[in-house]
């Protein structure tokens, strides 16, 4: 874990209110895994006071980049925004526990709106995984994950780019195929991934996504409900990665 | 030379900058970013008797240049402190100052008993808003803080820190029951109760309505009160609420404070308390003074 001041080498718009952020750093383009995030501290004054939980989307290690991709949801993402190619952000990172990988196995991904962020760095290293992302009408990102990935179907809930539906409709059909699934996305969605996979004994991660303070361990406040319902894990370092048996996702 | 000790109860703190209970967890995540032995003290994470899951969430909101929180004590238990999570930080030199919460007088007395030959100093929480039993009910009666301060000076033969609520009408009855009963040292404050609505479900926004608010928002009371503490008492006092860099800490220390401790600002800044320490060094140097207490107006007053 470290603390690094890093440039902005790119921010941009990708479509409605979700931007792609390339920033430098030598130290997390090296050392990330699918699956972590990084601690942003939007702005440097108190209000927002602390930092924000984005995932890595992407990495150059050559070329010290590190890509984020962010949905503007508040006072601190809409901060984000603001920044400009040149500025510098306090970055924590890299943070929590990555997606374990398992290259010997058939695995699908499976992402819904934001939560396809993680999954784009996650389908680099598994370039053999089947592919589901879903989304409510606009689609991103998708040219990107087609450089790692021949194998990816995409949905939208009304039917104007790729297939009419949800990407669990798709993965419910073929899941036996599967050994592991991977999925970041909606609570709604983890739930149901997390139910089939259940079911039909497979292997199933999820990225969690909690409200943060420290990002560490040490404040306590992303509590998730454990599948035990004795103990609540935390969200950056007990996560934001879970075999999907440790967490209850009911309401 | 400058002298930064600070002497609480026997215990010489190296440095007058703490970390405060709660956010700080046992000491672990921050030792990543510095060497613990540079900070004058840590306070760990609140513990109670028996392990406690705390509450449910959600557990935080951010509010203008603060935050509420509603961990609700999670922690545990003071076995599982002391055989898994002490020993970590006993492997510094630094103080360790045990938080501790309890639902009756009893526990607060056996847990000081049985930290007595664990740790460096006790600081009696009577001030968590976020449990419905204990914690701040015994911290808003300046008889029931007489009276657990007192239960717990019986038990334990190591230096006591009262920690105090704001959420009272007169925050010296309370510091001056706790010195009465054989406090070593005032901490203030706690979180101050706050709210916060869920205007689209029209519901609290927290399980238990209430939660904790801190940050740099709560800084001027918190200053205030430990102005007005540190007037009626002739115990050290603990200054803590919203501090955010070595400038808060001066203020503290000019409003009467023996030593500052370092909250909510370690969430967003991992490095706060080093910051903070290295700025009051600083200003020791330009502004010729060598001694701690040489900063308090009028030397302190008393």
């Amino acid at each position: 874990m470290q603390r690094d001041i890093c440039r902005i080498l790119s921010n941009h718009k990708v479509t409605g209110n979700i931007y792609k952020m390339v920033i430098e750093s030598r130290i997390i383009s090296k050392k990330a895994l699918p699956g972590q995030f990084i601690h942003i501290k939007p702005g440097d004054g108190y209000d927002p006071l602390l930092r924000r939980p984005i995932s890595i989307c992407d990495l150059d290690a050559d070329n010290s980049q590190v890509t984020l991709l962010y949905r503007v949801c508040g006072k601190g993402t809409r901060l984000f925004t603001h920044t400009k190619t040149g500025d510098f952000l306090d970055v924590l990172g890299p943070l929590g526990n990555g997606f374990p990988i398992f290259h010997s196995k058939r695995v699908a991904i499976i992402g819904g709106g934001i939560g396809i962020a993680p999954l784009l760095y996650l389908s680099k290293e598994l370039i053999e995984a089947e592919v589901y992302l879903g989304f409510r009408d606009e689609t991103y990102m998708i040219e990107d994950f087609m450089k790692y990935s021949d194998n990816i179907s995409i949905y939208t809930e009304d039917g104007s780019k790729g297939n009419k539906g949800y990407p669990i409709e798709a993965l419910e059909r073929n899941i036996r195929s599967y050994d592991v699934v991977y999925a970041c996305g909606p609570k709604i969605m983890l739930r149901a991934v997390k139910n089939l996979c259940e079911e039909n004994h497979i292997e199933c991660y999820i990225s969690m996504e909690e409200r943060m303070g420290c990002g560490i361990g040490a404040c306590l406040v992303c509590a998730c409900e454990s599948s035990s319902n004795e103990e609540y894990k935390k969200v950056c370092t007990d996560g934001p990665v879970f075999n999907s048996k440790e967490v209850n996702l009911d309401d | 030379m400058i002298d930064m000790r600070v002497d609480i109860g026997g215990v010489k703190l190296k440095n007058p900058v703490l970390v405060s209970s709660g956010t700080f967890g046992f000491g672990k995540e921050y030792s990543k970013f510095y060497d613990l032995n540079l900070l004058g003290g840590v306070a760990v994470k609140g513990i109670t008797l028996k392990p406690r899951k705390g509450n449910k969430p959600p557990r935080i909101m951010e509010t203008p240049a603060g935050i509420l929180n509603s961990v609700g004590l999670e922690n545990p238990g003071l076995d599982v402190f002391i055989e898994k999570e002490l020993p970590f930080l006993k492997k510094y030199s630094v103080p360790i100052i045990a938080n501790i919460s309890g639902n009756t007088i009893e526990e607060y007395s056996l847990m000081a008993k049985e930290l007595n030959d664990h740790v460096d100093l006790i600081e009696l929480n009577v001030s968590c808003p976020n449990v419905k039993e204990g914690g701040i009910a015994f911290g808003t009666k300046s008889d029931s803080v007489y009276e657990v301060t007192k239960e717990v000076r019986k038990n334990c033969s190591i230096p006591i820190i009262v920690k105090l609520s704001p959420n009272v009408t007169d925050i010296t009855e309370m510091a001056l029951a706790a010195e009465e009963a054989g406090a070593d040292c005032i901490s203030l404050i706690n979180t101050i109760m706050g709210m916060a609505i869920d205007i689209e479900n029209r519901k609290p926004y927290f399980h238990n309505i209430v939660a904790g608010l801190s940050g740099p928002a709560v800084k001027p009371i918190s200053l205030r009160m430990v102005w007005q503490v540190a007037q009626k008492v002739n115990i050290p006092v603990i200054g803590m609420g919203g501090i955010s860099n070595w400038q808060d800490a001066i203020e503290f220390m000019m409003a009467g404070a023996d030593a500052i401790s370092i909250g909510t600002a370690n969430f967003y800044n991992p490095l706060a308390p080093i910051e903070v320490l290295e700025g009051i060094e600083k200003y020791m140097v330009e502004n010729g003074i060598s001694n701690l207490s040489e900063i308090k107006i009028n030397g302190g007053v008393k």
